[in-house]
């Protein structure tokens, strides 16, 4: 199995914000963020030493939880100073983004990288259709002509136009053309049985974050199968799942950090008012929405969000255990790990990629 | 959009053609069975267009006399220039671009410009189906989309099938490939991206071997574009027949709130 390393580049002070999204700017001091930058290509670097096999990068917007809202422009001052490591950018949130512009970050990375780039196609958190003002109703079909047009676009050797339900371009030509032909990794971000079909049929990666090992299986046997009718077998590369993770020296130690972590009664992880989360939803199923039958407010408060999860917790014998279930059940190959829990600062982060330099990668290697 | 029915001789044929509209002329040799579409009378509100139903196709009788694609291509531009007051805009799809690059090739100062849909001249994939149901779904993109259009009728089919086989329609058109340079009108060839009858990479030759000429995409669609993607295909059709290559040039407002 391989490791990746999720740079999310927090805000050092992230621990002092409220439970909202967005977290307005106000709370951004300039001396802080710039700090907080350098902080987070400490620990890539620190990554890359230990043996980390991947840095990946994600669009995320108006939080200083994940500050990496442009994934392209902190992965190419990241891949300036990790000279070896994979840099994967997990991903572009596509229903956000001109397609034609996302192609032609990819080619650029790649080519500044010399054929070091994975590239993912995410659709986004539903609080992340917002930053745009795109239709959440639109969101997966702009999802899936993007990954269309930005494959035509990186790999058609001449000008074309698109004429798409979503997008239109007269002239499309992108430079430079990738180093890795016909294109580089792509690892497809969902679990939405379409766009996984789509990964399948397209001989594309697949991404899943978050969820427990028994969902994260259905999952990716669904993806396997239909990898299988369309005549191919994916490699371990190829599915990757997203876990946040907190390793100790033992797993008491791990077990006592948790539980502090759960006396601090931690808010939600994308905290969104009640209305606007159900406005998002029932706009993303086609469901009905009316304002009018809602009171405002709640007794548990006016925001929700999905909850704050550790995925894997432990000293390093168990954290490679549980990464193991992962690959035997699901055949996930690589493992990508956001270190930056809400109440873990840098210096503890560093302790704990070096730990996992240590004592997890090795046995990883062995899977 | 009223249609006048009518007919003009050419080469010997008796040629029926669908006319309507008024403006500048357009000539379209269309596939079978996609004579009365959304393009045709979009195209007639701007122009003044003929459809033309060549000899062995549609309703008209076997064409056992017609040797080469290229006796096709004379009788379509027979009937174009006895139609057509002036120069005019060719529009092909599937079979009939084919016949078009001949008729752009041997008649060039006949043609105005060119727009070929779905064209087969150029690396078909072979996989021309045997039965009119097959070959009708193998036209779009998805099969809903195939069951809200009639499969052509089994008589024309083979009738068609029989033509196109003794023509050499459907396989690759080397000499007319080798001739691409030589177009020189503005010429726009556009593709459905899941065209299950011509490949892909079609696209760019046509691109890299006719002076000046655009390819275009259109997103979720199979061959037959018009059945599939009507909006899209008109707008780009219509976009190329006003403004020829310079219809990459962005000319609508992006203006949100003035």
């Amino acid at each position: 199995m391989k490791a990746s390393l999720f740079a999310g580049m927090g805000y050092s002070e992230r621990h002092k914000f409220p439970f909202t999204w967005p977290v307005p700017p106000a709370y951004a001091d300039p001396d802080i963020s710039v700090r907080s930058y350098k902080e987070g290509m400490d620990e890539c670097e620190l990554a890359e030493a230990v043996g980390f096999d991947w840095l990946s990068f994600s669009e995320h917007h108006y939080s200083g939880r994940i500050t990496t809202g442009t994934p392209a422009v902190i992965a190419a001052a990241v891949a300036e100073r990790c000279k070896k490591i994979k840099i994967a950018v997990l991903g572009h949130l596509l229903p956000l983004n001109n397609p034609v512009r996302v192609a032609e970050e990819l080619a650029l990375l790649d080519n500044l990288t010399d054929g070091r780039l994975v590239a993912g196609f995410l659709r986004g958190t539903p609080n992340e259709d917002q930053v745009y003002s795109v239709n959440p109703a639109e969101g997966r079909g702009r999802l899936l002509e993007s990954m269309d047009l930005i494959l035509k676009a990186l790999t058609e050797p001449q000008p074309f136009s698109w004429e798409g339900r979503y997008y239109q371009y007269r002239t499309v030509s992108v430079w430079p053309r990738t180093v890795q032909q016909p294109v580089p990794p792509v690892i497809v971000g969902t679990r939405s049985d379409d766009t996984i079909r789509y990964a399948a049929e397209n001989r594309l990666g697949l991404g899943v974050s978050f969820l427990p090992v028994d969902e994260v299986a259905v999952i990716t046997n669904k993806y396997r199968h239909w990898c299988e009718e369309a005549g191919w077998t994916p490699g371990p590369d190829d599915i990757v799942y997203r876990g946040s993770i907190y390793v100790a020296e033992t797993d008491e130690l791990a077990s006592k950090w948790f539980e502090g972590l759960m006396r601090s009664k931690p808010g939600p992880n994308i905290p969104l008012r009640r209305t606007v989360a159900e406005a998002i939803q029932s706009a993303r199923t086609g469901g009905p929405f009316d304002l009018r039958g809602l009171v405002a407010g709640s007794p548990e408060g006016d925001v929700v969000g999905n909850a704050l999860g550790i995925n894997f917790l432990g000293g390093p014998d168990t954290v490679v255990k549980q990464m193991k279930e992962f690959h035997d059940r699901c055949g996930v190959g690589v493992i990508d790990m956001p270190f930056q829990q809400n109440n873990v600062d840098h210096k503890a982060v560093l302790e704990e990629l070096a730990l996992f330099g240590k004592h997890v990668i090795p046995q990883l290697r062995e899977v | 959009m009223e249609f006048r029915q009518g007919n003009v001789e050419a080469d010997g044929f008796i040629v029926r053609y669908w006319e309507a509209g008024q403006g500048r002329p357009v000539i379209m040799l269309d596939q079978a069975g996609w004579r009365d579409t959304p393009l045709h009378e979009a195209l007639a509100e701007k122009y003044r267009i003929f459809a033309l139903e060549l000899p062995g196709t549609g309703d008209s009788a076997a064409n056992m006399v017609s040797k080469s694609i290229k006796d096709l291509a004379s009788v379509a531009a027979g009937a174009a220039a006895s139609l057509a007051s002036d120069r005019y805009t060719l529009i092909g799809t599937s079979y009939g671009a084919h016949i078009a690059l001949w008729q752009t090739l041997t008649f060039p100062e006949q043609v105005e410009a060119l727009i070929l849909i779905s064209p087969t001249a150029i690396k078909p994939l072979g996989s021309f189906e045997t039965t009119t149901q097959k070959f009708h779904d193998s036209m779009f993109a998805h099969i809903e989309t195939s069951k809200r259009f009639v499969p052509m009728p089994a008589d024309v089919f083979v009738k068609e099938s029989r033509l196109m086989g003794r023509l050499k329609i459907g396989i690759h058109d080397f000499e007319v490939e080798s001739q691409l340079a030589d177009i020189h009108c503005p010429t726009l060839a556009i593709f459905g991206k899941d065209d299950r009858l011509v490949s892909s990479e079609a696209a760019r030759i046509y691109r890299e071997k006719i002076p000046n000429c655009n390819i275009a995409i259109a997103y979720d669609a199979g061959h037959c574009i018009v059945g599939d993607r009507p909006e899209a295909l008109i707008n780009s059709v219509i976009d190329y027949a006003e403004h020829w290559e310079t219809f990459i040039v962005g000319h609508k407002s992006g203006i949100i709130n003035p």
